[in-house]
C-alpha cells in the first residue's frame, strides 16, 4: 500500500533537492553503516570468544593429545598464550586479527588466514551456483504457483517448498549421490576435481571453475562443473523452497492490492500485471529473501560439504568446533560474520535503490 | 494455461542441462599408477616425525621416513635393520652403536649420514612435541641430548642413555616414528625462528622412504609420490589419500572403483560389502585396546575394589564384540595386545549378573547406585556405552551416559573430575612397557598415566613394571609382564573388554597392501595394481 501510494504521490521538490542531500545521506550512511560493521565485529568476536573460553574443550589438550607430558602440555600452554587472562588474550586477539593475522590453526598446523583463503573460495563456489540455480526456479516456480493459484503448478510448488523443508539435507545428497553417481553414473563422486586433474591443475583463484578455465583444460572445467552439479542443485533445492513460497506468498498478496485492481479494471491481463506492475514493486523484498539465502549458503552448507567431500569453510569451521580449534573458530566466524553483514549492508543498498527508483 | 508445460519445461531444462553437464564426465576407473585411498585425513595436524602423532600423520610416516631400524611388518616383536646395517651394544648395558648402510639417500639426493641421526633425533627431544616423551624415557632432555648421541666415524652413529633401561627397549623405543631420520641440510635450510624446521615439516617432507609428499591440503588430499632416490623403489607412482568426511560416500567410492581403498567403515558398511564382486575386506589386528576406567577417587562407592570386581561381570562381552562391532573388535582381557610380547590371551571375565550381584552385596555396596559415564560422542564409543547401561542395570549400577568431545573426555580423565569413562589406547611403540607404563605405573600421582588418572596408587606394582623394562632376559621379562596384566585384570579399577580388529576395504586390483599391528605400520611401498 505504501509503494502504491509513493507511486501515487510522488515529492515534487525531491529531484531539485536530490544532489546536496545525497551526498550528506550517502557519506552518513557510510560512516554509519562503517561503525555498525565495526561494532558488529567486535560483538561478533566478544561473544565467540566467550563461547570458545566457556566451552569444555581444552586446546592445549586437544593439541597434544592425551599421551604427552605434562611438559609438552605445558609448553602448548604457553604457546597458544593461555598461561595469559582472558582480557589479554581477547585483545591480543583482535590487534593480530586487526593486521590480517588470526595465528596458527590447531588441527591443521596452518595459519587460519590461508585456510581461510583455502576453504572460502570453494563455499563462495558452490553457495553461488546454488543461488543462480535456486533463485531461478524458484522465482519462476514462486510466479507460475501464484498465476495459477489452486493449480497443478500451485500445488507441485507447495510441494516443493514443503519437500524442500523437511527433508534432511544430508540424506537428500546420499541419495542423489547414490542415484546419479552410483546407480545411474551421470554424476563424478563426492569432491571438486577428479583424481586426474585434481593435482594437474594449478590452484590460483581456489575457484576450480576459473582455475580449471584457465588452465585450457576444457577437459578439467568440464570435470569441475560436474563435481559441482549436484551438491549445487541439492543447495539450490534447499533455497528454492524458501524463496518460491516467497515468491508465490508475495505476489498473492498484491493481488488484492489497489494499484492492482486497477491495473485489472484498465484490462491488463494477469502476465502484464504481474510482471509489469508486482514484480517491481516485490522486488526488495524478493532481494532480500535471495540475500539472505546466499549469505546462509557462505555460512556453511555443512551436512552438504560433508556428504559431497567439499572442502568448504562450513567443514572447515565444524572440524574446527570439534577439535576446539579457537584460532579456526574465531577467524572463520569473523570472516563468515563479515560477509553476512557486508552483504545484508549491500542488500539494503539495492533495495533502496529499488524502492528510489520507484519513486522517480 | 499455456503457460503451465512452458514452466515445466524449463524446470525441467534446467535440471536436464545440470545432469547432461554431469554426464560429459564420465567416471573413470583410478589411473594405473597410482593408488587412491578415501579416508578421512582430518585429524592430521603435522606431518613432522618430530610432531605428528594423529592416525593419519603415522600412518603416512613409515612411507615417507626410514628409521635406523624398524620393527618387522609380519612380526612386530622382531626388529630388523633398516637406516643401519647393524648395531651393538655397549658393555655398560647403556648405549648402542649402529652401522649405517651404505648407499642411501634422501629423497633430495642427500646421502644419509651419522650427522642426519644425530640432528633428527636431538631435534626431536628439543622440539618436545606430543611424541617426544617417548625419547624421554631413555632420560634424554634438550639438556643432555646433544652429549648423549655422537659421531663416531663417516658410517658410526653411537647413542648413550640416563634411564635404568635396556638396549633392547632402546631399540624399541627407535622403532617408534619419532626416531625417522630427517635430512639435515634440507630440513636445515627451512628453519625459520630456531624451530629446527619444523614449520617446514608440517608440510613437506625430507626423508628417505619410499615417498616423498609431493601436495598437501589439509582437509582435502595428501599425495605422496614416488622417492627417486629410494633403495626399495616403490611399485605405483603415486599414493592419493583423500579426504572423504563421510563415511556413506568413501563406501560409494571404493564400491564405484573410484578409490582403491576405503578406511573407518562401520560394521553395517562393512557388512554390506564383505560379499560384494570386486572388492576384499581385509581384516588386520590391530594393538587397540578399549576399557573402562573407573576413578576411585570419585566417591566411596566407586573407591571400593568390589565395585570394579563387580563391574568386570557386568560387561556382555561377546554381545558388544559379535553383536554390535560385528568383526571390529574381538574380546580381550589383559592391557597388552595380542601380538605383543607376554599378552595375556586368557578371558576370566563373562557378562555374569548374580555374581556382580553377590561381590557388591558382600562388600556392602547398597543399590541402586547412580554412575556419571562420560564417552566420547562418536561410534563404536556410544553403542558400546548403551551395551554397558543395559548389563550394568541389572545389578543396579545405573549408568548415566555424558556424551563429550575427545578432549573434554582427556581433559576430565587428566583433573580426575569424573566417575567413569570408557577409553581406548593405542600403544606408543613396539614394547610392552609402551602399555605397562600407562596402566601399571603411579608411585605417588606424579607422573600422567592412566593408573594415575583412576587414582590408583600403586608403588609396589609400579616398582615390578620399572624392574620389568630393566630386564635383560627376554624370558624373564615376558613372565614379569604376564605377571603385571594377572594382577592389574584381578585388581585394578580398569575393566579391559576388547580389542581392535582393523578392516579395511579394498579392491581386488590391490596387491601386497600391508598393514601390522601397531597404528604406524601401514605401508604402501609393495602396492601393485
Amino acid at each position: 500500500m505504501q509503494h502504491a501510494v509513493s507511486r501515487s504521490l510522488p515529492d515534487p521538490d525531491n529531484s531539485r533537492q536530490r544532489p546536496r542531500w545525497r551526498e550528506l545521506s550517502l557519506l552518513g550512511s557510510f560512516l554509519k553503516w562503517l561503525s555498525s560493521f565495526a561494532v558488529t565485529l567486535l560483538g561478533l568476536a566478544l561473544v565467540t570468544f566467550a563461547m570458545t573460553r566457556l566451552s569444555p574443550i581444552d586446546p592445549a589438550l586437544q593439541m597434544v593429545g592425551d599421551h604427552a607430558s605434562q611438559s609438552t602440555y605445558q609448553a602448548a600452554r604457553l604457546e597458544l598464550g593461555l598461561d595469559q587472562p582472558l582480557p589479554v588474550q581477547f585483545l591480543r586477539y583482535l590487534q593480530q586479527a586487526a593486521s590480517g593475522n588470526f595465528g596458527q590453526s590447531i588441527s591443521t598446523g596452518q595459519p587460519v588466514a590461508s585456510d581461510i583463503a583455502r576453504t572460502f573460495p570453494a563455499t563462495i563456489e558452490l553457495a553461488t551456483a546454488a543461488i543462480i540455480i535456486g533463485s531461478l526456479i524458484g522465482l519462476s516456480l514462486g510466479i507460475a504457483a501464484a498465476m495459477r493459484q489452486g493449480g497443478l503448478i500451485d500445488a507441485i510448488a507447495r510441494f516443493i517448498s514443503l519437500f524442500g523443508y523437511s527433508v534432511p539435507i544430508f540424506w537428500l545428497g546420499l541419495l542423489m549421490l547414490l542415484l546419479f553417481y552410483a546407480r545411474l553414473h551421470w554424476a563424478p563422486g563426492p569432491g571438486r576435481l577428479d583424481v586426474m586433474f585434481q593435482y594437474t591443475v594449478k590452484p590460483i583463484t581456489g575457484f576450480a571453475l576459473v582455475d580449471t578455465w584457465m588452465s585450457g583444460k576444457a577437459g578439467a572445467f568440464r570435470d569441475a562443473l560436474a563435481h559441482l552439479a549436484l551438491p549445487a542443485i541439492l543447495l539450490a533445492f534447499h533455497a528454492l523452497a524458501g524463496i518460491s513460497r516467497l515468491t508465490r506468498a508475495s505476489i498473492l498478496s498484491e493481488l488484492g492490492q489497489e494499484y492492482v485492481l486497477t491495473a485489472r479494471a484498465k484490462g491488463a491481463g494477469m502476465k502484464t500485471v504481474v510482471f509489469i506492475h508486482i514484480l517491481p514493486n516485490i522486488a526488495g523484498t524478493l532481494l532480500t529473501v535471495i540475500a539472505l539465502a546466499y549469505a546462509s549458503l557462505l555460512e556453511g552448507a555443512v551436512l552438504t560439504e560433508t556428504v559431497f567431500a567439499w572442502p568448504g569453510i562450513g567443514r572447515y569451521l565444524t572440524t574446527a568446533m570439534f577439535s576446539g580449534d579457537m584460532p579456526a573458530i574465531l577467524g572463520a566466524t569473523l570472516v563468515v560474520g563479515s560477509c553476512f553483514v557486508l552483504l545484508n549492508a549491500l542488500t539494503d543498498l539495492a533495495a533502496d535503490r529499488i524502492h528510489r527508483g520507484q519513486i522517480r | 494455461m499455456n503457460r503451465r508445460p512452458g514452466t515445466a519445461k524449463f524446470i525441467g531444462a534446467v535440471f536436464s542441462l545440470a545432469l547432461a553437464l554431469s554426464a560429459s564426465a564420465a567416471y573413470a576407473e583410478t589411473p594405473a599408477n597410482a593408488l587412491i585411498v578415501a579416508q578421512s585425513i582430518d585429524d592430521a595436524v603435522s606431518f613432522d616425525p618430530a610432531e605428528g602423532f594423529e592416525l593419519t600423520t603415522v600412518q603416512s610416516f613409515n612411507n615417507l621416513y626410514q628409521r635406523l631400524i624398524e620393527s618387522n611388518r609380519d612380526d612386530g616383536t622382531k626388529i630388523q635393520p633398516a637406516l643401519a646395517a647393524s648395531w651393538e651394544a655397549g658393555a655398560d648395558g647403556k648405549s648402542l652403536t649402529f652401522a649405517l648402510t651404505s648407499g642411501a639417500k634422501f629423497s633430495s639426493g642427500n646421502p644419509v649420514r651419522p650427522e642426519d641421526v644425530i640432528f633428527s633425533l636431538t631435534r626431536a627431544v628439543k622440539l618436545n612435541k606430543s611424541p617426544a616423551f617417548i625419547l624421554n624415557e631413555l632420560g634424554w632432555t634438550a639438556e643432555n641430548v646433544d652429549k648423549a648421541i655422537e659421531k663416531i666415524d663417516d658410517t658410526h652413529v653411537k647413542l648413550t642413555w640416563s634411564a635404568d633401561v635396556g638396549p633392547a627397549f632402546a631399540l624399541s623405543l627407535l622403532t617408534a616414528p619419532i626416531a625417522s631420520v630427517v635430512d639435515e641440510q634440507t630440513v636445515s635450510a627451512e628453519a625459520k625462528d630456531n624451530d629446527f624446521g619444523n614449520g617446514w615439516l608440517k608440510t613437506n617432507s625430507a626423508g628417505s622412504g619410499a615417498f616423498k609428499i609431493a601436495s598437501y591440503t589439509p582437509h582435502e588430499a595428501l599425495v605422496l609420490e614416488a622417492n627417486a632416490e629410494s633403495s626399495d623403489k616403490p611399485k605405483l607412482e603415486t599414493v592419493i589419500l583423500r579426504n572423504v568426511p563421510d563415511v556413506a560416500a568413501r563406501r560409494l567410492l571404493v564400491e564405484q572403483g573410484d578409490a582403491d581403498i576405503a578406511r573407518g567403515l562401520g560394521a553395517d558398511q562393512i557388512n554390506a560389502l564383505k560379499d560384494k564382486a570386486g572388492i576384499n575386506v581385509l581384516s588386520v589386528p590391530s594393538a587397540r585396546s578399549d576399557y573402562i576406567l573407573i576413578n576411585s577417587k570419585a566417591n566411596e562407592t566407586l573407591g571400593n575394589p568390589a565395585f570394579w570386581e563387580a563391574a568386570r561381570y557386568l560387561v556382555d562381552y561377546n554381545g558388544i564384540a559379535k553383536d554390535l562391532l560385528r568383526g571390529q573388535s574381538q574380546v580381550h582381557q589383559a592391557f597388552l595386545p595380542v601380538g605383543f610380547p607376554g599378552a595375556l590371551t586368557d578371558t576370566p571375565f563373562s557378562l555374569d549378573v548374580e555374581k556382580a550381584k553377590k561381590v557388591l552385596a558382600d562388600a556392602g555396596i547398597k543399590t541402586p547406585v547412580k554412575v556419571e559415564f562420560i564417552v566420547f560422542n562418536d561410534q563404536p564409543f556410544l553403542s558400546i556405552a548403551q551395551s554397558l547401561q543395559a548389563s550394568f542395570a541389572k545389578a543396579g549400577i545405573e549408568l548415566d551416559i555424558q556424551p563429550g568431545v575427545a578432549s573434554d573426555i582427556y581433559a576430565k580423565g587428566r583433573s580426575g573430575q569424573y566417575q567413569m569413562t570408557l577409553r581406548y589406547w593405542i600403544p606408543d611403540y613396539f614394547d610392552p612397557h609402551s602399555n605397562a607404563s600407562a596402566f601399571a605405573i603411579n608411585r605417588d600421582n606424579s607422573t600422567n598415566t592412566a593408573a594415575k588418572y583412576a587414582g590408583w596408587v600403586i608403588p609396589e606394582i609400579t616398582d615390578e613394571t620399572l624392574a620389568a623394562v630393566k630386564e635383560q632376559d627376554a624370558a624373564k621379562r615376558v613372565a614379569l609382564y604376564e605377571d603385571l596384566q594377572k594382577k592389574v585384570q584381578k585388581s585394578s579399577p580398569f575393566v579391559f573388554m576388547l580389542q581392535g580388529n582393523d578392516q579395511v576395504v579394498i579392491s581386488d586390483k590391490v596387491k601386497n597392501y600391508v598393514q601390522g599391528l601397531n597404528a604406524d605400520q601401514v605401508y604402501y611401498d609393495h602396492v601393485e595394481k
